[in-house]
C-alpha cells in the first residue's frame, strides 16, 4: 500500500523536510489563505511557481504526483470546463464583466475571449492549490502534522485523532483487503459482472465484518493510552515537534509576510477600492466592467423572476 | 519482614454489566522485587485481577469492588489511573494496539508527552529505555516495519518511561512466534534482575514462561486463587490439568513413561533438572521401545505446486520456485515466520493472487482458468479472526450465506445447511445469535460456512492463536473429526508447536520465500537448522532427548505416536 | 446511550475511547475513499466512505461523526495526493452531522435499538443532510474559494448527493439493522 502514497511516514532529508511541524502547518495555512482569497492571476502565478519550486526541492517520486494531477486535470478541469461550456457559456461575462464573442454556434452555445480567460484563471488557481497541498503532503510526516496542528491552536485531542488515524490506516486497509478476499472466495461478486444493485448489496457483506474488526480494537487502544496517562493534563508536549532552527524562523517570517500581503490585498483591492468584477482581466478596463450579481446567474433564479 | 507492594485482602469484583462477580475472596501479597506468574484459563479472572492493579478497574471498567486492594500503599479505587501509572507499568497483550505512536521514539515518548515533559528532556530517557530493550537502532522506524516482538519491546520501553516500580505483562506471548516468545521471556527476566522491579506476568502458556525462573505461581480458576506456590510444587500437583492449563511437554513425556514426579530436583527447569535414577531408566526404556513403522499416506494428490514463483513488486520474489504435493486426507502444518511466504502460498492456492510462473493444481486440474469463486468451492479458507468473516446475526444464516449468494434453491440449500450444521455440531444452536457464542464455537461457524460449499481442502490460518488449552482442544477435536470422518484435507498455517506435534502428519516450512523443508513433523522438529530459520523454538522433547543422549528425531516420533494412541483410546 | 442528556447525545462523550473510535472512523473513511468504491461506469464509482459517519454517529453521536468524516476526508485527500478541496470536505462534514444524528431520535445501535421508524427518520436525515451540505454549503464555498460557476457546481452537487443518498440508504439501512441485531445479542451475552 505504501507505494501508492504521497505522504511519508518517515521524514526526508531536504531543507523543507527538516522544518518543524508548526512551521509546515502554519506556512501551509498562510499559503492556502493567499490562494483562496484572490482571483488575480498576477498574484496566483507567483504562488504557483513558489509551490512548484518547493516540490522540486524535495526531490520526490514524480510518478504518483503526475498521475494524481492528470486525474484531477481530467475530472475537474477538462470535464468541468466542457460542462461549463454547455451549461454556462456566459461565465466570462458573469465573472469578468465583459464579453467579446469569438465563435457562435447556431444554438445557444458560444465562446468568448472572457470565457477562455476565466478558464485560465480558475485552472491556475486550482493548480496552485493542488501544488501547495502536494508540497505540504510531501514535506510533512503525520506526527508533525498532528503536533503542528496543536501548535497552531487546535485542541490536542483532535490532533491525536489525526495521528491515530494515520497509525491505523495501513492495518485497516489490510483488514479490508483480507475481508474482501475471503468474501470473494465465498462467492461474493463485486466486479461489474454483477448488477449495480447486487454490488451495492454485496458491499454490505464486506462492510459489516470490517466495521466489527476495526471498532473491535477501540477498547485495547484506549486502555493502552489511559495506562500511559493520556488526557492527564490540559496540554501535552510533542516528541515530533523539534526545536526550531534558523530556517524555521525564516520560513515562519515569510509566511507571516504572505499572510499580511493577502490581508492587504483583500483590504486594498476588495474593500477600499474594489475591482468591479470578480476577476481582473488585462483587456477589460475599469470603467467598462458590467456588474452582475452572482445569485442572478443561477438557472433556477430565472424561474422566480418570471 | 518486608511490606508487600501489592496486597489484596478478601477482595472481590463484579463488572457492572454482569450478574455474578468475576473475582471472589482474593487474598494475595506480592513483595517488592518478586517475579510472579499468574496463570489460569480464559475467564479465570487473571486479566481482571491485573486490571485491578493497574487501575483500569474502576477507571475504564465500572463495577462493584469488595474488600481491599493496595498498590504501593494506595487504594486504586480512590486514586486516579494517572496516579497509579506512576507506579505501575502495563504491557498489554496486543502489542500492536499498544503501539500508538508513529515511530519507535514517539511511542516510547508517549507517557512523557502526556506528562508535559519538554522534548529536550525526553531524548536521553528515550535513548536509555530503547537501549535497555535493544531497540536503540530503530528509534526512527515506523510501526509497520516492526515485528510483533519488536513492538512488544517498544511497549516495554514505553511503560518504563514512567520509571515505574511494578511491571505487569498481560499475556505477553499471545501474539508472538515461538522464537520471539522465548526472547520476550528472557528480556522480562533480564529486566526483572537488573532493575529489581516487581514483575507480574499473566499467561496461560506455562512451559514458555518457565523458560526462565519465576519466584511463585498463582493459579486462578473461576475467579478464585486455587494455588499460590513454587513452580516445582505446582508441577507435581494435579491442579494444572484440573484448571485447564497445559503442562510442559517433558512432564507429559515423564508421565507417559510412568515416572514419579517426586524426588526430581529442579523439576521446573529442564536444563538443570536432575532425574532420579529410576526415572531416567524409565524414560530411556520408554523412548527406545520398538514400534510399528509409520504408514505412508498413499491417497491421490489433491494439491500440487510445481515450480511456483510469485513476485509482488517485480524486484524480489515473495515465493521462489516452490514445489510440493499434498495428498488427500493429509493434515499439513505450514510453518514459517511472518513474511516467509506461507500466507502468499495460501493466497496463491485460493487464486486471490496468481503465480508469475509455475502451475498450481487442485485434484489434477490447473487452477489458472478458475475464478476465485470456483476455487472457493474446492478450497475453504478460514481466517484467523472469526470476526473478520462473520456477517449475519444468526448461525444458520451465516452458514448458508455462500449458498444464498450462489442462488441455490431454497430446499436444496436448507438440507445442505442442516447437514453441515450437523457435521459441525451446531445443529442445536442453529437459531442462536452469532455474537452469543464462544470463540471456539465461532471458529466452528466460520468453518461450517465454508463447509456449505463442500470443499475438499481447508486452510486454517492460525486457528488456535491466543486460545487457552480448553479452547484449543475444542477447536482441534472438531478439525480432527472433519479430517478423520469426512476425509477433508487440512492445511494449518501456524506457529503453534503443540498444534504441529499433536495434530499434523507433515510440515512444510518456509523461510525468506523458499521452501526449506517438507517432511514428517518429527523430522522437521528435530532439525536444528530448520527450527532456527523458521523462527521456531526447540520443543522440550528435543532438549529432553539431548539430555538423555537419545536421538531427537526418534524421540519426538515416539512421543507423537504414543500420544496419538492415547488420544484414540480416550 | 439512552440515559444520556441531549447535549451528550449530540456532542458525544469525549473520553479516550471516543477519541480512538473517531480516529478509527477517520482511518476507515480514508481506506474506503481509496479502495471502497463501487464501480458504476468507467472511471465513475460510488464511494462507500459515507457509511463511516453513519456508524460512528450511531455509536458515539453526530459530532464525533462529523469529526471522523472531516478528519478522514482531509487524510484521504493527503494520502491519495489529489489535493485538498475545502468546499467538498466541509460539505462532507455537514452531511456527516446529519446522517450521524441517530441517537437523537432514539436509534441506539450498540444497545440493539433500530426499528422501521428509525430507518424512515434516518432516510429523511440523509436527504436533508445531503441537500443542505451539497445544495447550499458546498456551492457557496466553491464560489467563494475557487470561483466555480454556480450552475456547474449545482449539477455536480446533485450527482454527488444522489450517489451518497443511494449508498447511505441502500447499504446503510441493512448495515444498521444488522449491527443493531448483532450488538443486541452481544449485550445480552454480558448480562447472562
Amino acid at each position: 500500500m505504501n507505494n501508492k502514497l504521497v505522504i511519508n511516514y518517515t521524514p526526508g532529508p531536504t531543507f523543507l523536510h527538516k522544518l518543524t511541524g508548526f512551521t509546515k502547518v502554519f506556512s501551509f495555512l498562510m499559503m492556502t489563505v493567499a490562494i483562496i482569497c484572490t482571483y488575480d492571476i498576477r498574484l496566483l502565478i507567483p504562488l504557483l511557481i513558489i509551490n512548484i519550486f518547493e516540490i522540486i526541492s524535495m526531490k520526490p517520486d514524480y510518478k504518483p504526483i503526475v498521475i494524481m494531477f492528470a486525474i484531477t486535470f481530467v475530472t475537474v478541469t477538462l470535464i468541468g470546463n466542457i460542462m461549463l461550456f454547455v451549461v454556462s457559456p456566459n461565465v466570462g461575462l458573469n465573472n469578468i464583466g465583459a464579453e467579446n464573442i469569438i465563435w457562435h454556434s447556431t444554438g445557444r452555445l458560444y465562446l468568448s475571449k472572457e470565457f477562455l480567460w476565466y478558464m485560465l484563471v480558475v485552472f491556475i488557481k486550482r493548480t496552485a492549490s493542488f501544488a501547495s497541498v502536494i508540497a505540504f503532503a510531501l514535506a510533512t510526516t503525520p506526527s508533525e502534522f498532528a503536533s503542528g496542528l496543536n501548535k497552531v491552536g487546535l485542541p490536542y485531542k483532535v490532533c491525536t485523532i489525526v495521528s491515530l488515524a494515520y497509525r491505523t490506516i495501513p492495518d485497516i486497509a489490510n483488514d479490508f483487503i483480507n475481508i474482501r478476499n475471503s468474501m470473494m472466495m465465498r462467492g461474493v461478486e463485486l466486479s461489474k459482472k454483477a448488477s449495480l444493485w447486487k454490488r451495492l448489496k454485496n458491499t454490505v457483506l464486506i462492510l459489516v465484518p470490517l466495521i466489527f474488526t476495526a471498532f473491535g480494537k477501540v477498547g485495547s487502544i484506549a486502555n493502552a493510552m489511559d495506562l500511559r496517562g493520556y488526557g492527564k493534563n490540559k496540554k501535552r508536549t510533542w516528541y515530533a515537534e523539534r526545536e526550531p532552527s534558523k530556517g524555521d524562523m525564516v520560513i515562519r517570517a515569510l509566511s507571516v509576510v504572505l499572510g499580511l500581503l493577502a490581508l492587504y490585498y483583500i483590504i486594498r483591492y476588495r474593500i477600499i477600492d474594489p475591482w468591479p468584477a470578480k476577476m481582473w482581466c488585462p483587456w477589460v478596463k475599469y470603467e467598462d466592467v458590467i456588474q452582475i450579481n452572482q445569485i442572478d446567474t443561477i438557472f433556477f433564479m430565472k424561474w422566480f423572476k418570471k | 519482614m518486608k511490606e508487600p507492594i501489592i496486597s489484596f485482602k478478601n477482595f472481590g469484583f463484579r463488572y457492572k454489566e454482569q450478574k455474578n462477580p468475576t473475582l471472589f475472596d482474593i487474598n494475595l501479597d506480592i513483595y517488592p522485587g518478586e517475579k510472579i506468574l499468574i496463570i489460569g484459563a480464559s475467564g479465570s479472572g487473571k486479566s481482571t485481577l491485573c486490571n485491578c492493579i493497574n487501575g483500569l478497574i474502576p477507571f475504564s471498567y465500572e463495577g462493584e469492588i469488595t474488600g481491599s486492594c493496595t498498590v504501593n500503599g494506595i487504594e486504586p479505587r480512590s486514586a486516579s489511573i494517572f496516579k497509579l501509572s506512576n507506579y505501575v507499568g502495563t504491557v498489554l497483550q496486543d502489542s500492536d494496539a499498544q503501539f500508538v505512536g508513529l515511530s519507535v521514539g514517539e511511542d516510547i515518548a508517549f507517557a512523557m508527552e502526556n506528562d508535559m515533559i519538554p522534548r529536550a528532556d525526553m531524548l536521553p530517557v528515550i535513548e536509555r529505555n530503547a537501549k535497555m530493550v535493544g531497540m536503540q537502532d530503530f528509534i526512527d522506524k515506523v510501526p509497520f516495519e516492526l515485528s510483533g516482538g519488536q513492538k512488544q519491546k517498544v511497549a516495554i520501553a514505553g511503560v518504563f518511561g514512567n520509571d515505574v516500580e511494578i511491571l505487569i505483562f498481560d499475556e505477553p506471548l499471545a501474539a508472538l512466534d515461538p522464537q520471539m516468545g522465548m526472547t520476550a521471556v528472557e528480556l522480562i527476566d533480564d529486566i526483572s534482575k537488573e532493575s529489581g522491579k516487581t514483575v507480574v506476568i499473566v499467561e496461560h502458556r506455562l512451559e514458555d514462561v518457565l523458560h526462565r525462573p519465576v519466584d511463585r505461581i498463582v493459579l486462578m480458576s473461576e475467579g478464585r486463587i486455587v494455588a499460590d506456590m513454587e513452580p516445582d510444587e505446582l508441577l507435581k500437583s494435579s491442579l494444572l490439568k484440573e484448571c485447564g492449563i497445559r503442562e510442559p511437554l517433558y512432564i507429559t513425556a515423564m508421565k507417559y513413561a510412568g515416572c514419579s514426579l517426586e524426588g526430581n530436583r529442579n523439576l521446573c527447569d529442564l536444563p538443570s533438572l536432575e532425574f532420579t535414577d529410576d526415572n531416567e531408566k524409565k524414560l530411556r526404556e520408554f523412548f527406545t521401545m520398538s514400534r510399528e513403522p509409520v504408514k505412508e499416506n498413499e491417497n491421490e494428490t489433491v494439491v500440487s505446486f510445481k515450480n511456483v514463483t510469485y513476485s509482488y513488486s517485480g524486484d524480489r520474489n515473495e515465493l521462489d520456485d516452490i514445489t510440493f504435493e499434498i495428498k488427500k486426507g493429509e493434515r499439513v502444518a505450514i510453518i514459517g515466520k511472518n513474511g516467509a511466504g506461507k500466507s502468499t502460498a495460501a493466497k496463491l492456492l485460493c487464486g486471490i493472487i496468481r503465480p508469475a510462473s509455475g502451475t498450481i493444481e487442485l485434484e489434477g486440474q490447473d487452477i489458472k482458468n478458475m475464478s476465485v469463486k470456483e476455487i472457493g468451492e474446492r478450497v475453504g479458507y478460514v481466517m484467523q479472526d472469526p470476526n473478520q468473516m462473520i456477517v449475519k446475526d444468526i448461525i444458520k444464516e451465516e452458514v448458508g450465506l455462500a449458498l444464498s449468494i450462489r442462488g441455490v434453491q431454497k430446499e436444496t440449500a436448507e438440507s445442505q445447511i442442516a447437514k453441515v450444521l450437523e457435521i459441525c455440531g451446531l445443529y442445536k444452536m442453529r437459531n442462536w445469535p452469532v455474537d452469543a457464542i464462544s470463540y471456539g464455537q465461532k471458529k466452528r461457524v466460520t468453518v461450517a460456512s465454508m463447509m456449505a460449499l463442500e470443499p475438499d481442502v481447508f486452510i486454517l490460518d492460525e486457528p488456535t492463536a491466543g486460545q487457552d488449552y480448553r479452547s484449543y482442544t475444542e477447536i482441534m477435536k472438531f478439525v480432527n473429526t472433519l479430517n478423520k470422518e469426512y476425509g477433508k484435507t487440512i492445511l494449518f498455517i501456524t506457529h503453534d508447536m503443540h498444534l504441529a506435534i499433536e495434530n499434523t502428519d507433515r510440515a512444510i516450512v518456509f523461510a525468506d520465500g523458499n521452501m526449506i523443508a517438507a517432511d514428517k513433523v518429527f523430522t522437521v522438529l528435530a532439525d536444528e537448522e530448520i527450527i532456527k530459520r523458521a523462527s521456531l523454538k526447540q520443543t522440550s522433547l528435543y532438549n529432553l532427548a539431548v539430555k538423555l543422549g537419545l536421538d531427537p528425531e526418534s524421540t519426538i516420533q515416539h512421543f507423537i505416536e504414543y500420544e496419538r494412541s492415547v488420544k484414540e483410546n480416550e | 446511550m439512552a440515559n444520556k442528556s441531549f447535549g451528550q447525545k449530540l456532542l458525544g462523550v469525549w473520553n479516550t475511547k471516543t477519541i480512538v473510535a473517531v480516529a478509527i472512523g477517520a482511518a476507515l473513511f480514508g481506506v474506503l475513499m481509496n479502495y471502497g468504491g463501487i464501480p458504476v461506469f468507467t472511471n465513475t464509482s460510488l464511494t462507500t466512505a459515507m457509511i463511516v459517519p453513519v456508524v460512528v454517529g450511531a455509536m458515539y453521536g453526530p459530532v464525533p461523526a462529523l469529526v471522523a468524516a472531516g478528519v478522514g476526508n482531509v487524510i484521504a485527500d493527503l494520502l491519495g495526493g489529489w489535493g485538498l478541496w475545502f468546499d467538498w470536505s466541509v460539505g462532507n462534514g455537514v452531511a456527516a452531522l446529519f446522517v450521524g444524528l441517530l441517537p437523537l431520535y432514539g436509534a441506539y445501535i450498540t444497545e440493539g435499538v433500530f426499528e422501521i421508524k428509525h430507518a424512515i427518520i434516518y432516510m429523511l436525515c440523509c436527504v436533508v443532510g445531503n441537500g443542505v451540505a451539497f445544495g447550499i454549503v458546498t456551492p457557496i464555498l466553491t464560489t467563494l474559494f475557487y470561483g466555480g460557476d454556480l450552475n456547474v457546481t449545482f449539477l455536480q452537487a446533485l450527482a454527488a448527493s444522489l450517489g451518497n443518498i443511494a449508498v447511505e440508504v441502500i447499504i446503510g439501512i441493512p448495515i444498521l439493522f444488522l449491527l443493531a441485531k448483532r450488538y443486541k445479542s452481544r449485550t445480552n451475552l454480558e448480562e447472562e
